[in-house]
């Protein structure tokens, strides 16, 4: 699904080719579903397993959304049999209607919110580099999707006038990161545990790992060194209060 | 296969069913935090009682899962419309539905509130005093303790101290970094509770296995959630409970009491529950959403509404995450999320010039709801995004809880929209006003250096906001609050409103122990008036009296200690 833009499009270094990116080296949540209990075990491996096809998004849509993903949740360090679906379970929840309980007021639905971001996107890669988004190179992408995130498009666009840019971003950025970290190869990635019933956790302090899990491993970091997507110390945006579908906490 | 609530726990079996044009003593809208205790209590003292709840009867073990995005369904998750200057987030940061309702995924943090919070208005001239004092309350704070019941800290110091009848969970790496950073600051502060989470087996239940997927619906029966802590008592004596019944209107007779609800079944059927009484426990959206679609001639602008309040003082409280980056290993999800905190700022103080306060307190994001978090608090995308979460490990995350005063313009209204059965949805208006922004302001600040005492290297914060109560307010004048102390409509003598909507303000602690503290006294109070809540007018201020006959099982011979 993913399309793999770095070598061929780098703007960086070469990136390697990860089958585990993360400082976990080995560790596998999967390889413990044996101790969880099915209903858990079903949810799970199904992810892995049943990619929903895609029934939403035109094929051409499909595309252009494959390719905007492809920068804010970038996964060329990703071997390819090991890249994670997030197209396809964020084209099943539009597909499915499935919303998160509420819409704000000065949003349109979920569903037509996508489409007209999407329309928005098309427009200005095509008025700044006479070319369609797809068809960019990584740079003219992400300065297009910075220009997004930064909430000054750049060029302008009349849908941004319509619909709060901030917001359509928010939700992009939630789904995106829905679909990745929801994933078991992420959790090793990033060192999480997973499930966790029955057998439950018995280390709780200084971030001792269980028996079954794996210490931290640090490397150098793999990622392309001029990709405009890398953090900044003061990038918090700013303040919209309540994301778009954010969970509770306490 | 049996109807399986936990590991140990089986829902009874067979549950009553009446017939569908019987009348019954109570209908009850909404099976979630008050609606439980309220229909566990009115079904022990032999009336006769039907739960209608929207969602689901959740089997444990069938349909809940330790995985974040696959718990999607315990939440609200039709259709609301949210505005204002400071929108609420809804849906997974707000309500549930299903037997159980918000229950099912609090992190069941269960402090009381303050004697304080009952006298906001005399004390410190903002917000409203409640029709009740802390003291009214303190006795069923201590039975609930024990039903539910409570794991914590022997010596409680803040508000009025006490302890608690379970001993205090061990620390987890979050809760370690709370502690620290505010002994480091000279602030004090509690580990291991007050939660509602078992710290050693009760009953049928089974003891926490600190595996962090509280918010999630906790499987192991360590978590309390009236699904599990007193539905199942309720349907031993002869409750029924509806699931996927979605009440729609209460119907009024020509005589000025209601009759009954009007309810929706899963295939959008259309029913009619006869009721010699009903009440409204939806939460603060739902239930001014149904008495607002429930307006009939004598009552345009909404059921029980002469006073033109409902749907108005709707309150959240402020909930800023302040995430902490530290050099060595955390593992922020294990452990309950709520296990320590701190209410050292939670009393007025003049010199910070803002009314009220805030508590400080451990939270526990899984990765999904981490990631968002730093969507928000650094704007991580792209690579940056890949690159703060491999170090999700190294991270803690501690909240803020702030009191936000009941003001008039926070409110539900109906929208335009409407839902899959034709009816308006809830609209929800949320601004913040000076004393809010100040609050949250100085909240945020005092957090952040906590979390720089405790030794992180990078801090970060993200604003929210948590706990939806008020709306539907009590107090003693009519004409500006909708029910009385007891829950009863100023208006209709046998409607009442028992949930988080009835709160008149809501301190900084969270508001699940006293919501269902208050089910508990509603219920006394409804059992003790007998017949003359269906016939009579009268209006009867006493005080019931508790009732410690009517706890469900095991709460007997567990005690609240001694602290002095
Ligand atoms: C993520 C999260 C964490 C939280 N953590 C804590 C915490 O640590 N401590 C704490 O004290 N509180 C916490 N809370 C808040 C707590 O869950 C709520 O305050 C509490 O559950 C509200 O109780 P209630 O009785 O008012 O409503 P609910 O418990 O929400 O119950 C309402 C029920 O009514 C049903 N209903 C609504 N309308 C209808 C209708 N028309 N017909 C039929 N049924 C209907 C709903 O489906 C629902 O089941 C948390 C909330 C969230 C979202
Ligand atoms: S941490 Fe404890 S209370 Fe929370 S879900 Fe796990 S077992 Fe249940």
């Amino acid at each position: 699904m993913t399309r793999k833009s770095f070598p061929s499009h780098a703007t960086g270094g070469e990136l390697r080719d990860l089958e585990q990116p993360g400082y976990y080296g080995g560790f596998s949540t999967v390889s413990q579903k044996k101790s969880w209990e099915q209903a858990t075990r079903n949810v799970v491996t199904d992810r892995i397993e049943k990619v929903p096809p895609i029934r939403f998004f035109s094929q051409d849509d499909a595309a252009l959304l494959g390719a905007v993903i492809d920068r804010v949740m970038p996964q060329d360090d990703r071997s390819v049999e090991r890249m994670i679906p997030i197209l396809p379970v964020l084209d099943e929840r539009l597909f499915k209607n499935s919303i998160s309980g509420f819409r704000y007021e000065d949003m349109p639905s979920d569903q037509e919110a996508y489409q007209l971001g999407l329309k928005a996107i098309e427009e200005m890669a095509r008025e700044r580099f006479r070319e369609p988004f797809v068809n960019l190179t990584v740079h003219r992408q992400e300065l297009i999707l910075k220009s997004i995130h930064d909430g000054q498009p750049d060029p302008a666009n009349a849908v941004w006038e319509k619909m709060p840019i901030h917001r359509f971003w928010a939700m992009l950025m939630e789904d995106c990161v829905t679909a990745y970290y929801s994933h078991p190869w992420a959790w090793d990635e990033i060192g999480f545990g997973g499930p966790a019933y029955p057998r439950g956790y018995m280390r709780l302090e200084n971030g001792l790992p269980e028996p079954w899990e794996k210490d931290e491993q640090r490397y150098e970091w793999n990622a392309p060194v001029d990709s405009l997507s890398q953090l900044e110390e003061q990038d918090a945006p700013p303040e919209h209060q309540s994301l778009h579908g954010h969970g509770g906490s306490h | 296969m049996p109807h399986r609530l936990g590991p140990m726990q089986i829902l009874p079996s067979p549950m009553k069913k009446f017939a569908a044009d019987e009348c019954v003593d109570y209908c009850i809208v909404g099976v979630g935090s008050a609606g439980g205790v309220l229909i566990q209590r009115l079904a022990r003292a032999g009336l006769r009682v039907v739960g209608l709840e929207a969602g689901p009867f959740w089997d444990t073990e069938k349909d809940w899962v330790s995985d974040e995005k696959g718990s999607h369904e315990l939440y609200w998750n039709d259709l609301r419309i949210t505005g204002g200057t400071h929108p609420l987030a809804l849906g997974a940061n707000n309500s549930g539905k299903g037997v159980g309702g918000g229950s099912v995924h609090w992190a069941a943090f269960a402090p009381r509130f303050h004697p304080s919070d009952f006298r906001v208005y005399t004390e410190d001239g903002v917000g409203a005093d409640w029709p009740i004092s802390y003291w009214d309350l303190k006795p069923y704070y201590e039975l609930l303790e024990r039903e539910i019941p409570v794991a914590g800290p022997a010596w409680f110091p803040w508000g009025d101290p006490h302890g608690h009848p379970y001993g205090p969970h061990p620390l987890g790496g979050v809760g370690d970094v709370l502690v620290r950073g505010c002994t480091k600051l000279g602030i004090r502060s509690v580990a291991g509770g007050p939660v509602a989470i078992l710290s050693a087996s009760h009953g049928d239940r089974p003891h926490c296995i600190y595996r962090g997927f509280c918010l999630q619906g906790c499987k192991v029966g360590a978590k309390a959630s009236t699904l599990i802590t007193h539905v199942p008592d309720a349907i031993t004596h002869g409750a029924e409970i509806r699931a996927h019944s979605m009440a729609s209107r209460i119907s009024l007779r020509e005589d000025g009491r209601v009759d009954g609800v009007v309810y929706f079944d899963r295939e959008g059927k259309e029913h009619f529950q006869r009721a010699r009484a009903v009440i409204v426990s939806g939460y603060a959206i739902e239930t001014p959403r149904l008495l607002l679609n429930s307006a009939c001639p004598g009552h345009r602008h909404g059921l029980a509404n002469s006073s033109g309040t409902l749907g108005k003082y709707l309150m959240a409280q402020a909930g800023n995450v302040v995430a902490g980056r530290f050099e060595e290993l955390i593992r922020l999800y294990k452990a309950p999320p709520a296990h320590a905190l701190s209410e050292e700022f939670y009393e007025t103080d003049p010199r910070r010039g803002f009314a009220r306060g805030f508590a400080v307190q451990t939270v526990g994001p899984l990765p999904v709801a981490f990631a968002k978090q730093m969507t928000a608090a650094m704007g991580a995308w792209g690579w940056g995004m890949r690159r703060v979460m491999m170090d999700y490990n190294h991270w803690a995350t501690l909240g803020v809880l702030g009191e936000i005063l009941p003001w008039e313009d926070n409110r539900v209204e109906l929208a335009d929209e409407k839902d899959q059965h034709g009816l308006p949805v809830a609209k929800v208006t949320f601004n913040l006003h000076d004393n809010d922004k100040k609050l949250i302001e100085f909240g945020k600040n005092k957090v952040m250096e906590i979390m720089w005492a405790a030794g992180a290297k990078q801090v970060v914060q993200e604003s929210r906001f948590a706990h939806l109560v008020g709306a539907v307010r009590m107090g003693s004048d009519p004409s500006m609050s909708v029910v009385d102390k007891f829950g009863r409509t100023h208006d209709i003598p046998n409607l009442f409103v028992c949930d988080g909507s009835i709160l008149p303000t809501q301190g900084s602690a969270n508001p699940g122990l006293t919501i269902q503290a208050l089910a508990a006294r509603t219920a006394d109070y409804l059992i003790q008036q007998g017949d003359a809540t269906f016939f009579s007018n009268r209006r009867d201020l006493t005080e019931p009296g508790i009732r410690y006959d009517l706890s469900p099982p095991y709460t007997r011979f567990k005690g609240n200690p001694r602290i002095a």
